[in-house]
């Protein structure tokens, strides 16, 4: 086990607004969002001295003007001025999953002691995912000019490969779009609070990229969530009850840009980064009370599912049937609503509810005698993260 | 069946790592990258072998028969350059000589709905421009 376990925790959380457009810079919801998170702890921002994100806009073909579709560390500086500042980071390797990883190893270091963390997402006007130009470039030569674009048609490929290879048919996944939207029901910071969902609006929706209807797909939105991560002792002084972080992990697999349509680059990243969660933490997949596992497009869940250790190879889609995966199930999932609800702000969302579950802080979506609380947060194939939090230190 | 004559392909860029391939592909003929110390295939090519780490890598002639590997039917008319394509396959091929290289595709020559995992196929070969041929694939004869 690791020796560094819950020595760490996410104490306040925070949210901006979630709308469809971007009819305010996006600079303006991150900061509403770490300003939430901030008060959420009962800190003052002077207290901030550590800041830490993931900056990228996943839409393609579209411009990166920081304050507007991203926000990079340099931007919160500029607007935040922290006189206490002492550290930051922005990461690469990993989604948003890394810059909180970074944040508990600055903490464990002692070179901050209250850091934030914020993931910000920009909807640009017109198409999400653009192909390229007149011009295919690097690693695009070999997939767009057969009008393969962005991660939907590449997560799809491997989603046939899985649904044929194991006699699965795509009709079950209704089950975890209809699930999601009813925990959605419960999070009214979501995008689709006070939208319901049926089997009947799940069959009826159009296809985007075959096997992915609409409800297979997160949509995109602009909005921000935030998090204030500082070391045990100093949490427990804090307003919330503080969600400890037992163990982490990250994906050690990476095959060559360009290569689309291989499941093992899901299975690999997903079972080498739980392997260290589950080594760190001391917890095995049967321990864990709640799981958020995430969903931008719905076969993540599969990949997660199994690629953690949840159930077997070709499995996931039996093993999210007969309410496993309702509040009061075996396995609550994605209690917050998942990406499917909230829209999508990629991870960090995933991160927060894992950390409110273990706090017993989730409000009427909160999952009975929740103690481990895990988190696969990003997709598992290039930038996947995973988390323990646990109510309990040990 | 997916009408593809009003579609514009974005044209592929050769870099030095991918000339090869291309140059071949304009003669008719698929070539993937070889690693001449283990005798691995690879594609997208890339500047090692990812098998065994040796950097003596050359382009080598393969036959282009393979199954397909995976696939998925494009509905989405986001990009209007093959908004008129839709519903079109695009599909993933592993080659019997090259197990392991994923090649990307469009399944020509047959229903969208004939694109299953596993289903057999053969290399094509599409002119884009003077400089450029695409290799596609279709249901093996």
């Amino acid at each position: 086990m690791w020796d560094n376990r819950c020595k760490i925790a996410v104490s306040g959380v925070g949210y901006s607004k979630v709308s469809r457009m971007a009819d305010i810079p996006l600079a303006a919801h991150a900061l509403e969002a770490v300003k939430g998170a901030v008060a959420d702890s009962g800190l003052e921002m002077s207290d901030i001295d550590g800041l830490a994100t993931y900056p990228e806009l996943p839409a393609t073909g579209h411009a990166e003007v920081d304050g507007i579709s991203i926000v990079s560390v340099n931007c919160m500086m500029a607007m935040l001025k922290l006189p206490a500042l002492t550290w930051h980071i922005q990461v690469g390797t990993t989604n948003i999953g890394g810059a909180v990883q970074q944040a508990v190893n600055a903490l464990l270091a002692g070179v901050c002691k209250y850091a934030v963390v914020w993931r910000a997402m920009h909807n640009p006007r017109g198409t999400y995912q653009n192909l390229p130009g007149a011009q295919a470039q690097g690693a695009t030569q070999f997939t767009a000019p057969y009008g393969f674009g962005g991660p939907g048609q590449g997560m799809a490929v491997a989603y046939t490969r899985w649904l044929e290879r194991n006699g699965q048919s795509r009709d079950k996944m209704a089950t975890l779009a209809v699930t999601q939207r009813k925990h959605t029901q419960h999070n009214p910071h979501a995008y689709f609070y006070g939208t319901p969902l049926t089997r009947e609006d799940y069959f009826a929706s159009r296809m985007v990229a075959h096997p992915f209807c609409l409800f297979d797909c997160d949509i995109p939105v602009q909005g921000a969530v935030a998090i204030v991560l500082t070391a045990a002792d100093r949490a427990r002084d804090l307003k919330p009850t503080p969600a400890y972080i037992a163990g982490y992990g990250q994906r050690l697999h990476f095959e060559t840009a360009g290569r689309i349509g291989s499941l093992s680059s899901y299975m690999e990243g997903g079972s080498s980064s739980a392997k260290l969660t589950w080594e760190r933490s001391g917890f095995s997949p049967k321990d864990v009370d709640v799981a958020q596992i995430y969903d931008g497009f719905s076969a993540s869940v599969i990949y997660g599912l199994e690629s953690y250790g949840f159930c077997k190879e070709g499995e996931a889609l039996d093993f999210i049937q007969d309410g496993r995966i309702e509040l009061d199930g075996e396995l609550p999932l994605n209690t917050f609503g998942g990406s499917l609800g909230t829209g999508r702000i990629h991870g960090l969302w995933h991160i927060i509810e894992g950390a409110l579950q273990a706090s017993g802080r989730a409000g009427s979506r909160q999952v009975k005698d929740a103690n481990v609380s895990f988190v696969g947060a990003s997709a598992p194939i290039v930038t996947g993260t995973t988390f323990i939090f646990v109510r309990e230190p040990y | 069946m997916s009408d593809w004559s009003k579609v514009t392909r974005p044209i592929p860029v050769p870099n030095e790592w991918t000339k090869p391939f291309w140059d071949a592909a304009k003669r008719g003929v698929l070539e993937l990258q070889r690693c001449q110390s283990c005798g691995h295939f690879q594609h997208p090519p890339y500047a090692t072998c990812v098998q065994c780490m040796g950097i003596d890598l050359k382009f080598e002639p393969v036959r282009g028969d393979g199954a397909i590997y995976a696939y998925t039917i494009m509905y989405h008319t986001g990009d209007k350059r093959f908004a008129s394509a839709v519903p079109y396959a695009s599909i993933v091929v592993e080659l019997d000589e090259a197990p392991g290289a994923l090649l990307a595709g469009n399944l020509l020559e047959a229903e969208y709905t004939e694109a299953k995992v596993g289903r057999r196929v053969e290399v094509i070969f599409e002119p884009l421009t003077n400089d450029i041929t695409l290799p596609q694939f279709r249901l093996a004869r």
